[in-house]
């Protein structure tokens, strides 16, 4: 065999190139392996959160749970119309809404006065989770949304009555702020406030805010303290989408104008 | 190479550096990730595991592959080794701790930077076999494990009131009495901490404290 001396430039490339090579297959080999599993792992994540302002308890298998339970749509969110024909259910339900943001084909700008939470692009497309009882009557409307908070940019569900006025639940399932301060978004009790709040007053004014002297029982949420620009982060974010690009999904759902039920199972369009 | 170095047994290089020579306390390395991840038991917990792994397997790796190493390159043939070994355990996080994995986000990333893994495989197993040099990873990210627990469970503690999430004080936010200290999440008290940690140490540990490198000069007033 070819004495190789591993000092010269020649034996370096050598050496090196291997070292290289061992690296990169066993870095893509675990990759590949593991991957199912990420998807598993994300794809869980998400219905845990979901199934949190679903409304329903996570007895027994969250998957069984979340399949007798939640059933996901797309809407386009510029007209509050259904989009997802010719879509899989699997597709619908673990949308990439915010990778899917950052793509000129998948997404749109967001007008500068309206850009309240400083996002710039929004997703064309949003998914929509309804959960229903064992009757198939809906229940719950869980949209989506997120907005930049102090540190980084907070991802949230929150379950609208089928009213579409009506806030029945709210979390976050992603986001990284300080821990016991703004980190407090996570807590069960400040959560709780939001429920029964309303997005708007009779004239269909925008009204729901976090404040810090609340006063008006049915649209102020209590703020956190020492987390003011946590607060005011998550203030914009559901400004932004609840009072603005939501508003004709939200508006359909107040008049009333499609079969609820039967929108869940995807029957209308 | 210099075999004929004496190599430390598996004992002294595995309980050498969880005091004596302590890789936060005593060699003062990997400060950043510690201010970074101690504001809760389990991610610090989490990511001393993940240092364990990454510093014992790289020192393993380049000592047995440290006669083939080529002189000129060597950092970047340990760098490769330490990048590959941190990937695999980033994916790992993300396919069985998800939760874990979020919270520590960019943190697991940055083992590669840490110098702790490093600084052992320059600094140790360079020059020794494999079975000393894999304790000497392991003895490190314990070292490394004990200083993140020690500091986390006072800040947890005291800042959240819970340790590894259970509640120990249940906090005014949360219907409890106890006001939790604000300062405690915040990264710079890790600082202080490990800062009176050293201090400690170096108190109990006579034999640890430096000789001053050179004399200030003196005024006379």
């Amino acid at each position: 065999m070819l004495k190789l001396d591993k000092n010269s430039v020649p034996g370096t490339f050598v050496i090196i190139t291997g070292f290289c090579l061992v690296c990169s297959v066993l870095v893509s080999s675990a990759v590949v392996v593991l991957d199912p599993f990420k998807a598993e792992a994300v794809a869980n994540d998400r219905k845990v959160n979901i199934l949190r302002v679903s409304g329903f308890e996570e007895q027994g298998k969250i998957a069984d749970v979340y399949a007798k339970h939640i059933d996901a749509r797309l809407i386009k969110v510029a007209s509050g119309e259904f989009a997802d024909q010719g879509l899989s259910k699997e597709e619908v339900d673990g949308y990439n809404f915010a990778s899917l943001a950052k793509q000129p084909k998948t997404s749109e700008a967001i007008p500068s006065d309206q850009d309240v939470a400083g996002l710039r692009n929004r997703s064309t497309l949003m998914p929509v989770y309804f959960s229903h009882g064992d009757d198939g009557k809906v229940q719950r409307v869980i949209l989506p949304f997120y907005g930049q908070a102090l540190w980084s940019t907070a991802y949230g569900y929150m379950a609208v009555a089928p009213d579409g006025n009506s806030i029945q639940g709210i979390t976050f399932y992603s986001h990284g702020e300080t821990p016991g301060l703004g980190g407090e978004i996570d807590n069960p009790r400040w959560q709780a406030l939001w429920v029964g709040k309303r997005f708007t007053d009779e004239q269909g004014a925008y009204k729901v805010r976090i404040t810090k002297n609340p006063s008006q029982k049915d649209f102020d949420v209590d703020s956190l303290s020492g987390a003011t620009l946590t607060s005011r982060g998550v203030d914009n974010a559901v400004h932004y989408w609840f009072g603005n690009a939501y508003r004709p999904f939200l508006d359909k759902l107040r008049k009333g104008e499609f079969d609820l039920d039967a929108a869940a199972k995807g029957e209308s369009k | 190479m210099s075999e004929n170095v004496k190599s430390p047994t598996w004992k002294e290089a595995l309980l050498d550096p969880i005091i004596a020579n302590n890789p936060i306390m005593i060699q003062i390395l990997g400060i950043c990730s510690s201010l970074a991840v101690t504001s809760s038991m389990s991610t610090a917990f989490v990511m001393g595991i993940a240092v364990c792994c990454v510093c014992s397997i790289a020192n393993t790796a380049v000592s047995i592959t440290r006669n083939y190493i080529p002189g000129s390159v060597r950092i970047i043939a340990q760098m490769t080794i330490i990048a590959s070994l941190v990937i695999l355990v980033d994916q790992v996080l993300k396919a069985f701790a998800y939760d874990l994995s979020k919270q520590l986000s960019v943190y697991v990333g940055l083992i590669i930077t840490n110098c702790i893994v490093m600084g052992r495989t320059e600094g140790f197993a360079l020059k020794y076999p494999p079975v000393p040099s894999f304790f000497d990873g392991l003895g490190n990210g314990l070292g490394y494990m004990l200083v993140l627990c020690l500091v986390a469970t006072i800040r947890e503690v005291f800042g959240s009131g819970t340790w590894f999430g259970m509640t120990i004080m249940p906090t005014v936010n949360n219907g409890g009495w106890y006001v939790p200290c604000g300062m405690m999440v915040m990264p710079p008290c890790a600082f202080f901490l490990i800062g009176c940690l050293i201090w400690l140490v170096k108190t109990f540990r006579k034999d640890l404290q430096e000789k001053p490198e050179y004399e200030t000069h003196q005024e006379d007033f």
